[in-house]
């Protein structure tokens, strides 16, 4: 059992939980996550699968980062330090970094940020530029700008009303970057956020030939591999015939142009 | 030192808890996370013939008090299952039960064929009872001439312990579990999923892909004990319990009952060790208990000769009754809960 160090409100009904599971923190990569059991709540089966937000080896803790929407995360808002929490993980995958990465183009929609802090903290021990795209709806749902500043070497932000960075499309804004500059060596995308802003990011990825990885959440009954619930459609199927890889074993973070979005 | 074994068929059991397919993969997947000797026995994922990929998603949905699913029976085929699951299998110190389907009934037989010369299978569990294929499937155990040959073809095939996995889904589980008896069978298991249905109001469109899935988890616990009783007065070979086991108080619901062992299935989803978990808190029952052995327990049901209430003592005189929380409640609910 994991007790809870803080659990802060950070954005417009987002909440940062902070748990000290040293077993998990000093195990854990960016991409992976770990899977919680909604406490003294018997109606709720399934645990709740979280990114790992931002690790702490030293301190032993991890963050979980997630808006209280559905039933098991508005149970979780409401915990307090020193409540415990039942914590299945590191589960899954990991962000990979090529060799010779020159520049991380991180792009993040809403809540997709939640995986991202994790990335480039890994990333500051290797050379390059780590650019960050972030958008959301309005500024109030922006989570820790600030300290995403210090982590990344340049920082877009755009919000679907204007009220802080530029107005409009993340995606938009992300095209005409993409499109600045000819070089592709060393540049890779990371990108987690809803469905409709990672098939467009699939589509510039290929149209302006990057590399990009892609983390995906799914419905998932265990988090580990046995009730294979959470198929992910793979875009070339195997000679085998397989067709799908599973989000929580082969995943979360599959290579963006090899996997197919379903409405 | 009290005695948990229990005998079926020919397979003795060190305990009577196994874990149901289609919940532990090929206990690979729980490598790190438990001691497989702790159990019972591992029942594998299904295996058929030809390599399936499984359904498209979205494959399972939480409900209340359970889960939908409709996974579809994705395995890499029976040669793949021997080349690449066997090997670990072969290490894990319990009993192996490997779960097989076919599309047809001789096709239950062939994937037994296959399998009958590879070391480390314990028995077989027949898997004609699954609501989420578009072939086979159900139909198998929904008639009982059907189930029956199926039973035959298998028998036929094998020396080693043969269970049936029967469906809920039936008029009457008695005449199906008579009818694998007839067959062969050396035990029935039950429950396989409830059929059931789950629909997003905002999309309009069911929450399943396959629009139906299986239903398991503590909310069919009820009808499941319900049908392993009627299974215990229809059939002479042991029953295996399953469904909606989350605790040893669950599992020694069933074993009361008559069931000879049970299977753990959802709750592996949700705690990793919850079958380990039910063996210890079943060992500690015996022991609060002063029970030597296991046996003690299943069947020890205390059914009552006079089981409908007489209706003529019943009081039809009742108190007006006010619930508070009515939305457009005619008086103050405060009020009349005073």
């Amino acid at each position: 059992m994991a007790p809870i160090r803080a659990v802060d409100k950070v954005a417009k009904n987002t909440y940062r939980i902070r748990l000290y599971a040293p077993g998990i923190a000093q195990n854990c990569y960016a991409g992976n996550f770990v899977n919680i059991l909604v406490p003294r709540c018997s109606e709720i089966l399934w645990r709740r699968p979280f990114s790992i937000h931002q690790s702490d080896s030293y301190q032993g803790t991890i963050d979980i980062l997630f808006s209280a929407i559905g039933r098991g995360t508005k149970v979780l808002k409401d915990l307090r330090p020193g409540d415990m929490l039942d914590v299945l993980g590191p589960l899954g995958n990991r962000f990979s970094y090529p060799p010779g990465l020159k520049e991380a183009i991180i792009v993040a929609g809403g809540l997709g940020i939640a995986v991202f802090p994790f990335v480039l903290q890994s990333l500051k021990f290797l050379q390059g530029k780590r650019t960050l795209f972030y958008g959301a709806q309005t500024k109030d749902n922006f989570c820790g700008i600030d300290d995403l500043r210090d982590l990344a070497t340049e920082m877009h932000l755009c919000t679907d009303d204007g009220s802080q960075g530029e107005k409009g499309l993340m995606t938009d804004v992300l095209e005409k970057y993409l499109s600045a500059d000819s070089e592709r060596d060393g540049r890779e995308l990371y990108v987690c956020g809803p469905t409709p802003m990672m098939k467009r990011i699939q589509a510039l990825a290929l149209t302006y030939g990057f590399s990009a990885q892609v983390s995906v959440e799914n419905k998932m009954a265990c988090g580990f591999g046995a009730c294979v619930g959470c198929p992910v459609t793979i875009a070339h199927p195997k000679p085998d015939g397989k067709k799908y890889w599973l989000a929580c074993r082969d995943g979360p973070v599959f290579p963006l142009s090899e996997i197919v979005f379903d409405d | 030192m009290i005695d948990l074994s229990v005998q079926i068929g020919s397979l003795t059991l060190c305990n009577p808890v196994l874990v149901a397919s289609g919940t532990f993969g090929y206990a690979d997947e729980f490598e790190s996370l438990i001691d497989f000797a702790a159990l019972g026995g591992i029942i594998t994922k299904t295996v058929t013939l030809e390599m399936r990929p499984g359904n498209p998603p979205p494959r399972v949905v939480e409900t209340p008090a359970g889960m939908l699913n409709s996974i579809g029976l994705p395995n890499l085929g029976v040669a793949g299952f021997i080349a690449e699951k066997m090997p670990f299998l072969r290490t894990v110190s319990t009993k192996v039960i490997v779960n097989v389907a076919g599309k047809t009934e001789e096709e239950f037989a062939e994937v037994v064929a296959r399998l009958e010369d590879v070391q480390g299978i314990d028995a077989y569990e027949l898997n004609y009872s699954c609501p989420n294929v578009k072939e086979g499937g159900l139909s198998f155990s929904v008639n009982p001439a059907m189930a029956e040959r199926v039973t035959v073809l298998v028998r036929r095939q094998t020396r080693k312990p043969v269970i049936a996995k029967l469906t809920p889904n039936v008029t009457s589980i008695g005449d199906i579990g008579r009818a694998v008896q007839n067959g062969g069978a050396d035990a029935v298991s039950a429950i396989n999923t409830l059929v059931g249905m789950a629909v997003d109001v905002r999309t309009r469109r069911p929450k399943i892909a396959t629009i139906t899935g299986g239903l398991s988890g503590p909310a069919i616990k009820p009808v499941a004990l319900a049908k392993v009783y009627e299974l215990c007065k229809a059939v002479s070979i042991p029953i295996i319990g399953i469904g909606g086991i989350m605790n040893a108080d669950d599992a020694l619901e069933f074993l009361m009952v008559g069931a000879k062992a049970v299977q753990v299935g959802t709750a592996n989803f949700i705690d990793p060790a919850a079958a380990v978990k039910v063996v210890t808190g079943i060992r500690a029952f015996c022991e609060q208990q002063e029970l030597q052995s296991i046996t003690q327990v299943i069947g020890s049901i205390e059914l009552s000769e006079d089981v409908w209430p007489d209706k003529g003592n019943m009081n039809n005189e009742r108190a007006t009754i006010t619930c508070t929380n009515h939305g457009r409640s005619k008086g103050d609910g405060r009020q009349a809960a005073n």
